[in-house]
């Protein structure tokens, strides 16, 4: 071990093409998987924020708050039925939002994408809704409380009373209104979609204490006869889009962890050739086998170590770019599990030449 | 060059990492390369294959088609403005169809036949001529999208049948038909029977000819207020997601191809180092270096050409475990092409030893000096 | 008691249907402070006396003690114990490891077992009394051809051994380095009263012996 060790601190170019390509590596996973992150976190918050146990859509949304409609006496229904603690509408409106300067001019020409949130049960992250003509704004949309951000074709100015985190949907920032604004906002963007008061896409639902929300979901369609309703969880795998990128990024990024482990297991079998007569004075020595295995293994770690430092230094240098042209998140989580899937494959593959180690006849240094 | 094939006989691990590290990487590049080509053209193949010149969003929508709403006071106002030849509306509503018996998420497009904004990929049977008839995207017609099939517009119950077939002319990756305007209009009063009339979302313009469409687009822009007009391809260059799903994969294959370079550069070049004594030793003997070279870049032909089949093979796999949600269509082409860049950084990867080979000195057999082993 | 006795030892070497006797009926003892020759041409045997000695072959017939121990009945992991506590080798081509230092390379066997408190200490001395005390931390390629044997003889007795087998020592040496190197290794074996046995093939070299045992086609002669 300490040789290996050893070998690594004197001849640090030896290693040095195989930990490049391995700090590329870490580099493509940490990005795939900040990006994936990013994708899924960007389309999810709106659900995630909830404290809500379950959603409820019309039966034929097909889970798609955009296609859902539910009317007063239905959402009235789902509050009657045992089980149900509180029920709220929910709508979304997807539409362009401008953030406005002290002068009340756009502070840029840019037109954001928001997602209107139009509720009345508060969120784990969001507080009651708020009156008229507030909101409570993500913060990825870049504006403080105090500002005032005019969404909607109308234009319709609404007061920034809080920041939230983590709230998006589709991508798009959550600005969260009465429904009261919802329903204003819109009728002006889509007066092909209006809804008369009352009218939401969605309803949430807090389970009373100890009761299976599951059960309480069943009880919910079976009142009213129109819904389909869903934990929380399941609406989120529902959402467009998140199943295919969890799977199409599941192969890419598993595919390249086991390029990780392959160019691992190449370079130490070469590194092994080259080293067949030192293995065999070293085990003449009287070292054992699984010593000089340890070596090889501590120089896989400290390899895949420092390629991940590497690669996540190079990552954090520009994720500040990155950020602003990629839906980008890098988390300690997918930074840890990275780095430990790389030492794991790096691990393995220099397992692979344990073989060759064990073969090296100590004899042969003699004669 | 009988004598690199026996080395590689005489190393198949070695050899077999490196096919199978490169044949990853290779599958890596052209999974991504496929997945890149297929999402754009599945999520805006239909705008890019429909007969407008320029098409025009409301302002606010900032250039998504989904988003876009617009009065037909406005289509009047946009054929009106000089250079526009004529301008039709163009509806686009994401809905739920049912075909086959599945439900499934769809996009449903009206046009006005024989002006702008007719699907132009017309592959198979003609386009709709009335309510009632439609064409759908070709790689949706194994799954009740057919000639002949009928698919029921969900919210509404509207039926619609299919009599034609386009050419990748889905949108926002799910499958799309396209109906004529009136068709489409009773198809989204059927679905909201409240609403107070069925708005275009997109204007589609003919420019005159001899026309800029981009200069044309401009115009209609600075002309009609609360628009923004944009050409074809402009409008699918920037439909919001496009400009970053190919920032990411231009990245993600970058980063690729590096890997690719480098392994094939360091597996080569310790071979080389590793073999310096043989190899100045064939010297000696009177093999001529060019045989040398001839060997280092038969391996290398060798490595990289089992790394594209397995590469290869595996996208094919791939491709039919992916399926349903994104149809993954593999361009022979495309193909031929990535594996001619990874061949290229194949080339470049291998110049370090090819360096070191050419350092090779035969009197290095003789004169080298006993150092004692290892030391 | 007896450094090595070796009684009626036999090897074997098996190809095929082939048979190659490498050791015939081979008997030797060496005294605990007694240095040995074994001269003999190349494929004469020494070199698997030799390794049989150090327990880095095992016999196919016959005894083999070493310091009284009886490493016949040895499996893998007791030979390499005791390779590493009981025997001290010096190889051919000297086989320092390249990437340590002098004093690393000296101290490299007692890190297998990982637990001579004293280690530091016998390195410093053991560098002082073969004249390396400036050298220790010098890697292989910025020592001398002499400096590295001697490095080499420091690492065999580094576990302070019983005995210490030594491999062509001048092989690769002209006569007068070969005779200086034989001379170091007489002298450091004689001022620790170790014993060891050298193989060699050069006759001009067992004058620095004590005893010369030949050895011609497997067998020994006295």
């Amino acid at each position: 071990m300490k040789l290996g060790l050893l070998e690594l601190r004197r001849r640090p170019g030896q290693f040095g093409v195989a930990g490049g390509a391995l700090a590329f590596l870490t580099l493509l996973l940490i990005f795939l998987g900040g990006l994936l992150d990013g994708l899924i976190g960007g389309s999810t918050g709106l659900l995630r924020a909830q404290s809500a146990e379950l959603i409820v859509y019309s039966d034929d949304a097909r889970a798609s708050l955009v296609r859902s409609r539910l009317d007063p006496a239905t959402i009235a229904a789902i509050g009657d039925v045992e089980g149900v603690s509180a029920v709220g509408g929910l709508g979304v409106a997807q539409v362009g939002a401008r953030v406005l300067d002290a002068d009340g001019q756009p502070r840029t020409d840019e037109v954001e994408s928001v997602a209107v949130v139009g509720y009345e049960l508060s969120a784990t992250e969001v507080p009651d809704p708020p009156p008229v003509g507030e909101a409570y704004v993500d913060s990825s949309l870049g504006a403080s409380v105090g500002d005032v951000v005019a969404i909607g074709p109308e234009q319709l100015e609404v007061e920034v009373v809080g920041a939230v985190d983590d709230t998006s949907y589709l991508l798009q920032p959550g600005v969260w209104v009465s429904p009261e604004t919802y329903e204003q906002v819109l009728a002006a963007a889509r007066p092909d979609l209006a809804m008369a008061p009352g009218v939401f896409q969605a309803a949430l639902v807090r389970t009373a204490d100890g009761v299976d929300p599951d059960v309480v979901a069943a009880r919910v369609d079976d009142a009213t006869g129109s819904t389909s309703t869903l934990t929380i969880d399941d609406a989120i795998a529902a959402l467009p889009g998140v199943e295919d990128q969890e799977g199409t990024f599941g192969i890419v990024i598993g595919a390249t962890f086991v390029v990780v482990g392959v160019v691992a297991a190449l370079f130490f079998a070469l590194i092994t050739i080259e080293r067949t007569g030192l293995y065999g004075v070293l085990k003449a020595l009287g070292s054992s086998n699984l010593g000089v295995v340890a070596s090889l293994v501590t120089q896989a770690v400290v390899v895949a170590l420092v390629a991940f430092a590497l690669g996540l230094g190079a990552i954090l240098a520009a994720s500040g770019v990155l950020a602003g042209a990629v839906p980008f998140d890098l988390s300690l989580e997918r930074a840890v599990s990275t780095g430990v899937g790389l030492v794991i494959m790096s691990v393995v593959g220099s397992l692979l030449s344990a073989r060759r180690v064990w073969r090296v006849d100590p004899a042969s240094v003699i004669g | 060059m009988r004598l690199s094939l026996r080395e590689i006989r005489r190393a198949k691990l070695r050899f077999g990492l490196l096919g199978g590290a490169v044949g990853l990487l290779v599958f890596l590049i052209l999974f991504q390369q496929v997945l890149l080509g297929s999402l754009l053209e599945s999520f805006t193949g239909a705008l890019e294959r429909q007969s407008a010149d320029v098409v025009v969003y409301s302002e606010d929508a900032r250039r998504s088609v989904a988003g876009s709403i617009l009065s037909p006071e406005v289509v009047e106002a946009v054929g009106a403005v000089p250079g526009v030849a004529a301008a039709a509306p163009l509806g686009e509503r994401t809905t739920t169809l049912s075909a086959n018996g599945e439900l499934v998420d769809g996009s449903v497009f009206g046009f006005v036949p024989g002006g702008p904004g007719e699907p132009t990929a017309l592959v198979e049977g003609r386009l709709p001529a009335s309510p009632g008839e439609a064409a759908a995207s070709r790689e949706d017609a194994a799954d009740g999208f057919g000639l002949g099939a009928t698919v029921t517009v969900e919210p509404g119950g509207a039926e619609v049948t299919v009599v034609g077939l386009t050419d990748r002319s889905r949108f926002s990756v799910s499958p799309t038909l396209w109906l004529t305007w009136e068709g489409y209009v009773e198809v989204v009063e059927a679905a909201e029977p409240d609403a107070p009339m069925v708005f275009p979302s997109l204007v589609a313009v003919a420019t005159e000819a001899g026309e800029e469409p981009a200069a044309v687009a401009v115009d209609i822009s600075a002309a009609v207020e609360g628009t923004d007009a944009l050409t074809r391809s402009d409008a699918v260059a920037e439909t919001p997601g496009v400009a970053e799903v190919r920032t990411s994969f231009l990245l993600i294959l970058s980063l690729a191809y590096v890997v690719v370079g480098l392994v094939l550069a360091f597996f080569f070049l310790i071979l080389t180092v590793q073999k310096s004594a043989a190899l100045s030793l064939l010297r000696a003997v009177g093999i001529p270096m060019r045989e040398l070279v001839t060997g280092l870049y038969l391996q290398v032909a060798l490595v990289v050409g089992i790394g594209a089949v397995i590469g290869t093979g595996l996208v094919l796999l791939a491709a039919q475990g992916v399926g349903d949600a994104l149809p993954l269509s593999i361009e022979p082409l495309e193909v031929a092409a990535t594996l001619g860049l990874v061949v290229a950084v194949a080339g470049v990867g291998s110049l370090l030893a090819l360096r070191r080979l050419l350092q090779v000195d035969p009197t290095d057999a003789v004169a080298r000096p006993s150092l004692g082993g290892l030391a | 008691m007896d450094a090595l006795t070796l009684n009626d030892v036999r090897k074997v070497y098996r190809t095929g249907d082939e048979e190659a006797v490498a050791l015939d009926h081979a008997t030797l003892s060496v005294a605990s402070d007694e240095i040995v020759t074994l001269l003999g041409p190349s494929g004469s045997g020494k070199t698997t006396l030799l390794s049989i000695s150090g327990g880095l072959l095992t016999p196919t017939e016959g005894t083999v003690r070493v310091g009284g121990d009886d490493i016949g009945d040895y499996g893998s992991r007791q030979l390499t114990e005791f390779r590493r506590d009981k025997v001290g080798f010096v190889f051919q081509s000297v086989n320092l490891v390249p990437f340590l230092t002098a004093r690393e390379n000296i101290a490299v066997v007692a890190g297998f077992g990982g637990r001579r408190s004293d280690a530091d200490e016998r390195v410093d001395r053991l560098l002082d009394e073969l004249g390396l005390a400036d050298r220790g931390s010098n890697l292989p390629d910025e020592l001398s051809g002499g400096e590295r044997q001697r490095v080499a003889i420091g690492r065999a007795l580094m576990n302070e051994p019983s005995l210490v087998l030594i491999d062509e020592p001048t092989s690769a040496l002209d006569t007068q380095m070969g005779e200086k190197v034989m001379e170091l290794i007489v002298d450091e074996m004689r001022a620790r009263n170790t014993a060891a046995v050298i193989v060699t093939h050069d006759r001009r070299m067992t004058r620095y012996a004590d005893r010369t045992v030949e050895i011609t086609d497997g067998r020994l002669e006295a």
